[in-house]
């Protein structure tokens, strides 16, 4: 992190944090991580190891076992502002029976309404239908979620958490059952409006390749599977 | 679990309920007894129905034309009174109801909070809807408002079980999202948790009429309105004939409301290949439909 001023302080911030379901058993521990505004990194590693327990735990759903989680200034149990933070889970949480329109519109009002305000301001509005119509789906702007592919799926996740310009992406593998040209649709996209807003993002991806294409550090966890000389689970940082 | 195992504890079950059943019969004689006694009552006092219910009644003035005349009947004004009062009761119940399951539902709100709603709903369904509406026939009086108000109450209880029950069963993954994107309680409860239950909502709403229709006769032998009344009147006239031919109504529209609720429920269905069904599709039965289509395939092929 030499080239990043000393001035500029973490998005992300965790320290000696340990993670999992059950307090006697974590699943790992992160001794430091710092996330810059602007960079992406990418969580790698094979699957069990406890990358989207991290996610979720960086995003506030998952109390941290012990250690210090912080995220834009907050430490965790406090909360975030709200719409800092963008999350696109790794089964989305779209609303099924609801249109795309619906969908992206809970990003956008997340972003650029105040909870008080039962109307969406124009502002939401014109978001939402700009982050549509970046992902290419204005044709199916008042189609239910449940009658689009799955691919057509994670571009109205990823429509819903650019609406928001967040100043924080949370992904856990958005870019899977994406072809090849609509991956790299998404990915031009996302890294274009973080580019723009001097955002962050924190991936999970499952494809160490594919991590390593986009991502400015990597964050592979492993528990011996990938290195078989590591004798239990361990996070460490790789540069790219 | 053993298969086998599981088999041995079902079949103990049905013996320990058929052994229950048998002490309660005291002798199965009863039953053949029984059962010569129903047939005799229904050849001799029930059946055929007497359709002179849907007669134009004297105590109506009835400015209907001669087609329209069964309007004025009093199974007719008995029908659509109980309807009225379902359907009031539905709406107002439903909305009623809606706040207070979401606040019991304990994926959305803490337990103190879910747990206290949850008491409140309990204590609307655990007295019947007939006991409600005696309440309300002391209380008001006679007539379709008491049941309105009787069924209201009970289906707020009944209802927002059916409706938090069906708000914890939906999917993790978009509350995830609601919650980390910042959504408030009332963001989330409104566009994401009603929306992704509409089908369940919808469907259980349906039920709900359904049942009101149903409890609405019950409810007006008490004096709390709608067909009830009617039937009690045959009832005590002796008059099972009429009966017959009010439960046989109650009984069509049942199944008109459940036609119903297939329709509208198949706008939120899950399959990508079912289609919304044509009006015409929901009240036709499907046998008759396939003969069509068959019919209508034969005649293309002899062009």
């Amino acid at each position: 992190m030499s080239d990043i001023p000393s001035s500029v302080k973490p998005i992300v911030r965790l320290k000696d944090v340990s993670i999992g379901y059950e307090l006697a058993n974590p699943l790992v521990t992160i001794p430091d991580l710092q996330i810059y505004p602007g960079e992406i990194v990418a969580i790698a590693g094979p699957s069990g190891v406890g990358k989207t327990t991290l996610l979720r735990t960086i995003s506030g759903l998952l109390q941290p076992i012990s250690g210090e989680v912080e995220v834009c200034e907050k430490i965790f149990p406090s909360k975030l502002n709200r719409g800092e933070l963008g999350y696109i889970p790794q089964k989305l949480g779209l609303i099924r029976h609801a249109s795309v329109w619906h969908n992206v519109m809970l990003g956008a009002n997340a972003g650029h309404k105040s909870a008080w305000n039962i109307f969406p301001s124009s502002e939401a509005r014109a978001s939402a239908m700009s982050s549509i119509s970046v992902m290419g789906l204005e044709q199916k702007t008042n189609e239910p979620i449940r009658r689009l592919s799955g691919g057509q799926q994670r571009r109205v996740a990823t429509a819903r958490t650019l609406a928001q310009c967040p100043k924080i992406i949370m992904a856990d593998e958005f870019l899977s059952e994406l072809d090849e040209e609509t991956m790299k649709m998404v990915l031009s996209a996302t890294i274009d409006y973080m580019r723009k807003n001097n955002s962050s993002m924190l991936v999970v991806e499952h494809d160490i390749t594919r991590a390593k294409s986009f991502a400015d550090r990597l964050l592979v966890i492993d528990d011996g599977r990938v290195n078989p000389f590591i004798t239990e689970t361990t996070a460490m940082e790789v540069k790219v | 679990m053993n298969r086998g195992l599981l088999f041995i504890i079902l079949i103990t079950i049905f013996i320990q309920a058929l052994l229950i059943f048998d002490s309660m019969l005291g002798s199965w004689d009863r039953l053949s007894v029984g059962a010569g006694t129903l047939s005799n009552f229904i050849n001799e006092d029930v059946w055929p129905p007497d359709w002179g219910v849907f007669d134009p009644t004297w105590s109506v003035s009835c400015s209907a034309s001669p087609r329209f005349d069964f309007t004025c009947s009093k199974a007719w004004i008995g029908l659509i009174e109980t309807l009225q009062i379902a359907f009031v009761a539905t709406v107002f119940g439903a909305m009623l109801s809606l706040p207070f399951s979401l606040l019991a539902a304990r994926n959305l709100n803490p337990r103190w909070l879910s747990y206290s709603s949850r008491f409140l709903l309990a204590s609307f369904r655990s007295m019947p809807s007939l006991i409600w509406a005696i309440l309300f026939v002391i209380v008001i009086g006679f007539g379709p408002v008491s049941g309105v108000l009787a069924m209201t109450l009970y289906t707020v209880g009944y209802l927002g079980k059916l409706q938090y029950e069906a708000m914890e069963g939906m999917t993790k993954p978009p509350l995830d999202a609601a919650n980390a994107i910042g959504l408030s309680k009332f963001e989330t409860s409104f566009f994401v948790v009603i929306p992704e239950s509409a089908n369940d909502l919808i469907s259980q709403a349906i039920f709900m009429f359904e049942y009101n229709f149903r409890h609405g006769t019950v409810i007006g032998i008490v004096g709390a309105g709608g067909i009830g009344y009617f039937i009690d009147l045959s009832l005590m006239a002796l008059d099972y004939r009429s009966v017959l031919a009010y439960l046989i109504l109650i009984y069509v529209v049942v199944i008109i409301i459940d036609l119903v609720s297939i329709f509208a429920r198949s706008f939120f269905t899950e399959e990508e290949d079912i289609l919304i069904p044509s009006w015409i599709e929901v009240f036709t039965p499907e046998s008759i439909i396939s003969l069509f289509k068959h019919t209508k395939g034969q005649i293309n092929g002899k062009q």
